[in-house]
């Protein structure tokens, strides 16, 4: 099982993010972290399978003291069985980090950092409205390095409005420089709701060339796997043996416990949600004694059938670009072949040059990636 | 009952200046509706009539006036359609008139489809009683506008009666007037029965219900009637009066106005202008001016749902049943499915049908680019009517193509006289003559092929001059042009829906736009579509729909699958809508925005 603990608190809020995060609740920080304890006590008592990966997001969670970080850590490693082995991640923004709040971090046992760098463009940066600098990402870099973490993420983001395909190689030679373990690099998308959208709706901004975006995707994989990093997922690439744990049990389509607010959780034919806002989230644990099913914070969720649930493994798990969905695993699963249930898709899908497809595992082709909705789509049941 | 004592006559006014009011007016100062009963405007019964401000359909009503003279007079108040694709339906209920109310605002002054309506009336010989209307505002100038309607028409201005219809000033010495200056009516009450139907609607217990003027003769109830043009005969379910609402009584007279149910089903059978007689009666000549229903402009009808296909047929039977002159059949098409090949009388007409199918019944429809009727003359000398480019014949096989001329009156402030030159030349207008109207005003006079004004003329017409101008128009001839059909083409697949035909200098500027808009509206596919316009085999335009690259969601975080597997069902839904053009999958919406946005 995966982990997944929300802290929806930011310095500032970026341009473009839609996430669920707060800023300006630093008088919340204790009292959330006592209620994300409460819902782990709850839901530990249920669900005790050993947790193979734990993810701290966000939001920015090293906004907090590390003292509630202590706080949150130390109970989850008291009330679930967390294995040695376990990836445990924190998110983190340069230039909010001191060498520390890392070491002490690394000291909890978080062995895993992934740093939102975006862009190495001063510009950029400033038009997303990151609260950190160029020079931030090296220096919170190098401190992490310093602090012991050994593997090391870095999120880009690009499709970017004005960017230009020159900016984007600049950013990821300066990001590779830095000889991360791994890398993500999202496409932005312009949200509903955010300012960045609002301007390009206004025209204030210039909007993203989707052909551009393309060509920046291409450019991209190029020049990773010159640098020996492997694309294991469309948007994620890292050296052997660092592809990120607690992702791929996303990408699998196997259970995970989400924890705080906002936060989603699925297995055994179910998937639920949090409450979003962060008063509500703690006013649902307050004083929650047992446990209203399946959290006291849920929100709503919705009962996966077997055949919704076959088409989220596709769905998910083709965007592992290599791994993409083995035949024998989807069997063993669902107790059917991809080829009986899918065939006439897979073969449609083959033929537009999509999906490639060796009877005994099922990916997508290199044009496929890059039009992977066309490719999920078909496999959901209408 | 007196012969001698019935008045029949007509309200012509321009829309806003004052007829409903005044008809009000007179029906509460001869008591046919009480002050309590007195709901606004009886004759616009319909809400979209008000809305729109015209009046769609013709009704009568029945006054009983006692007049300074002693005598009870029966007076008959014969409402007109209030617009100019009616022109024919007008003509009717004037000619079952003695006499016309001219009312013209005081403070705006005669329009132009007023002029035409009262040449129509003077034609007919009618009595003419003008009154101008408004002198309550402080902005009237009836003495100016009194001399422009003298200077116009030969009404002497002393004669013109000032009226405020809101006030009722002038209401008593206009009833007076009617009474003294409209004659009669002059038929034969020995001779056989012929009454003139000036319009019907459809009643749900009653069947058609034809609204009459007996012209000579009388009608007992019981007896069986004929309708000369149609060839029907039946035994009238009833017969009455308009007091407005319908009163049923046992004889029409010579002269009078009422109403025939005719327990008929469908209007078709009850047409305008056709003469009602006995059945029994032998060699019985119409009355003249019959013309069958002739619609001028024709439209694919689609709905924008397809499922809603049998609303949008129980919807046009419906306004069919109240409306004779609107003609439809099933259509198929290629890009937009099931829908219907309907005619209008005219722009108009054809704007008021759509508007009551989407707010009456609720449909949300698409109407392909109007056309209007061509006359094909094909190299072995035969001569087809088309109403649709899809009807075009085979290019190589075509001699000429003839399309309608209008003759049109534009009555305008002087100030706009450029604009509306220049806009009118650019629809091929052929400028007949200008004549000032007084010093501010002139009237305009062109002829102009119809389909450049089935699309949006009229309302850049107003706003080329705020609103000021007014516009009558009426069929002229058939004039040879060099037409063409402009297809598009998607994926070299051609769209039916979107074909029209053109004159050949508007070809390519035409389907350059049609090209930009689609390529805008169809979404990027697997492949390059390439969207071109072509006249016959000759492409005149082109431009490609470059292929998607890139369609993936960047990323799923904190395990929000339920999100993204909505974007993807949504993102699959829409396909569904999809029609597919060769293996080009356009959203049905491309179509419409190419279709809804106007010309511009
Ligand atoms: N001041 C004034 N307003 C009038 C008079 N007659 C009609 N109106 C107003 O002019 C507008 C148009 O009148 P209406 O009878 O609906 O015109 P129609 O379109 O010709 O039937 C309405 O707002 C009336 O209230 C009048 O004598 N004086
Ligand atoms: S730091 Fe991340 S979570 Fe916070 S506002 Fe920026 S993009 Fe959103």
């Amino acid at each position: 099982m995966a982990l997944y603990l929300h802290i929806p608190f930011c310095q500032a809020r970026c341009s473009y993010c839609d996430f669920n995060t707060y800023v300006g609740l630093d008088h919340l920080y204790q009292p959330y972290v006592s209620a994300l304890i409460q819902e782990g006590r709850l839901l530990a008592q249920q669900y005790s399978q050993p947790v193979g990966s734990l993810f701290l997001g966000g939001g920015t969670p090293t906004v907090l003291p590390i003292e509630l970080l202590r706080q949150v850590l130390t109970t989850c490693f008291e009330i679930f069985v967390v294995e040695d082995s376990a990836e445990i991640t924190s998110e983190a923004n340069p230039g909010t980090v001191s060498l520390d709040y890392l070491q002490a971090l690394r000291g909890l046992g978080v062995n895993r950092l992934s740093l939102g760098a975006q862009s190495f463009d001063e510009g950029e940066l400033a038009m997303l409205e990151r609260i950190h600098d160029v020079q931030h990402v090296g220096l919170t870099f190098e401190r992490a390095r310093a602090a012991g973490f050994d593997n090391l993420n870095l999120d880009l983001i690009y499709g970017l409005p004005g960017q230009t395909l020159t900016s984007w190689v600049h950013t990821l030679e300066c990001a590779l420089g830095l000889a991360p373990e791994h890398v993500s690099l999202y496409c932005l998308t312009l949200e509903e709701g955010t300012p960045m959208r609002d301007r390009v709706l206004a025209g204030r901004l210039p909007a993203p060339d989707p052909d551009l975006a393309a060509d920046m995707y291409e450019s991209a994989a190029e020049c990773l796997a010159s640098k020996g990093y492997r694309q294991y997922e469309i948007s994620n690439w890292s050296l052997p043996g660092y592809e990120c744990a607690h992702n791929l049990t996303y990408w699998r389509n196997r259970p995970y416990l989400g924890l705080g607010a906002g936060a989603h959780s699925w297995g055994v034919g179910l998937r639920w949600w949090n409450v979003r806002p962060v008063m509500a989230y703690i006013h649902r644990l307050m004083g929650a004694r047992q446990t209203p099913w399946p959290s006291p914070a849920a929100e709503d969720g919705e009962r996966i059938s077997r055949l919704l649930e076959m088409g989220e493994t596709l769905m998910l798990g083709l965007r592992l670009v290599y791994e993409g969905v083995a035949e024998a695993d989807f069997h063993q699963r669902f107790g059917v072949s991809l080829e009986e249930t899918y065939g006439d898709v897979i073969h449609e899908l083959t033929g537009a040059g999509l999906l490639a497809w060796d009877q005994t595992r099922l990916c997508l082709s290199e044009r496929g990636r890059l039009l992977g909705n066309q490719v999920f789509a078909k496999f959901l049941p209408s | 009952m007196d012969q001698s004592t019935i008045r029949n006559f007509s309200i012509i006014a321009h829309i806003d200046h004052g007829k409903s009011t005044l008809a009000d007016r007179l029906l509460q100062a001869t008591g046919t509706i009480s002050e309590r009963d007195m709901q606004e405007q009886v004759l616009d019964d319909m809400e979209l009539e008000r809305e729109k401000g015209v009046t769609i359909k013709a009704s009568a009503v029945l006054m009983h006036y006692q007049a300074r003279d002693g005598i009870t007079y029966q007076l008959n108040l014969i409402d007109t359609p209030g617009h100019v694709d009616f022109t024919y339906e007008v003509s009717r209920a004037l000619i079952a008139c003695e006499g016309a109310i001219l009312v013209v605002d005081a403070t705006q002054g005669i329009e132009a489809q007023t002029l035409a309506n009262l040449y129509l009336a003077l034609e007919h010989d009618l009595e003419i009683v003008p009154v101008v209307n408004k002198i309550d505002l402080p902005s009237a100038r009836p003495a100016e506008v009194a001399q422009e309607i003298e200077d116009l028409v030969g009404i002497d201005a002393a004669d013109m009666l000032p009226v405020s219809a809101k006030e009722g000033t002038g209401v008593e010495a206009l009833l007076e007037a009617i009474v003294a200056r409209v004659p009669p009516p002059s038929g034969d009450p020995r001779a056989p029965l012929r009454a003139l139907i000036f319009d019907s609607h459809y009643d749900a217990y009653k069947g058609v219900v034809a609204y009459v003027r007996v012209v000579d003769g009388a009608l007992d109830t019981g007896k069986a009637i004929r309708l000369l043009a149609t060839e029907r005969q039946v035994e009238p379910l009833e017969l009455g009066f308009f007091r407005p609402q319908m009163v049923p009584g046992e004889r029409l007279l010579t002269g009078q106005v009422g109403y025939i149910a005719t327990g008929f089903k469908t209007i078709r059978n009850v047409q305008v202008g056709d003469t009602l007689t006995l059945a029994e009666a032998v060699g019985v000549s119409p009355l003249p001016g019959y013309q069958p229903i002739k619609p001028m402009v024709f439209a694919g009808l689609y709905p924008t749902e397809g499922e809603d296909y049998t609303l949008l047929k129980d919807a046009l039977e419906k306004l069919q049943l109240n409306d004779a002159s609107l003609i439809y059949e099933p259509e198929t098409s290629q890009a937009l499915g099931f829908g219907f090949r309907a005619g209008f009388l005219g722009l108009f007409h054809m704007e008021i049908i759509q508007e009551r199918l989407e707010r009456e019944y609720g449909l949300e429809i698409l109407a392909t680019a109007p056309s209007v009727a061509y006359q094909v003359t094909t190299r072995d000398n035969r001569v087809v009517t088309i109403d649709s480019p899809a009807q075009l014949p085979d290019e190589a096989t075509i001699e000429s193509i003839s399309e309608p001329w209008m003759r049109i009156s534009i009555f305008t402030p002087a100030t706009y006289i450029g604009p509306v030159m220049e806009m009118t030349t650019k629809r091929r207008a052929e400028f007949g003559q200008m004549e000032y109207l007084d010093e501010q005003r002139v009237r305009l006079e062109y002829l102009m092929p119809l389909s450049e004004m089935i699309v949006d003329f009229y309302d850049q017409l107003k706003s080329t001059t705020r609103g000021y101008a007014s516009l009558d128009y009426h069929f002229d001839g058939y004039r040879q042009g060099d037409l063409v059909k402009l297809d598009v083409l998607v994926n070299n697949q051609p769209v039916d829906a979107l074909s029209i035909i053109v004159h050949r200098d508007q070809a390519y500027y035409r389907g350059q736009r049609l090209v930009t808009r689609l390529k805008e509206a169809i979404p990027r596919q697997l492949f390059t579509v390439p969207i071109q316009a072509a006249v016959g085999k000759r492409v005149i335009s082109r431009a490609n729909v470059k292929a998607l690259r890139k369609d993936v969601l960047a990323k799923c975080y904190g395990g929000d699958v339920t999100r993204k597997r909505k974007l993807l069902e949504k993102q699959k839904k829409g396909k569904r809508r999809m029609k597919m053009v060769g293996s080009v999958e356009v959203p049905q919406e491309a179509f419409m925005t190419v279709l809804k946005l106007g010309e511009d």
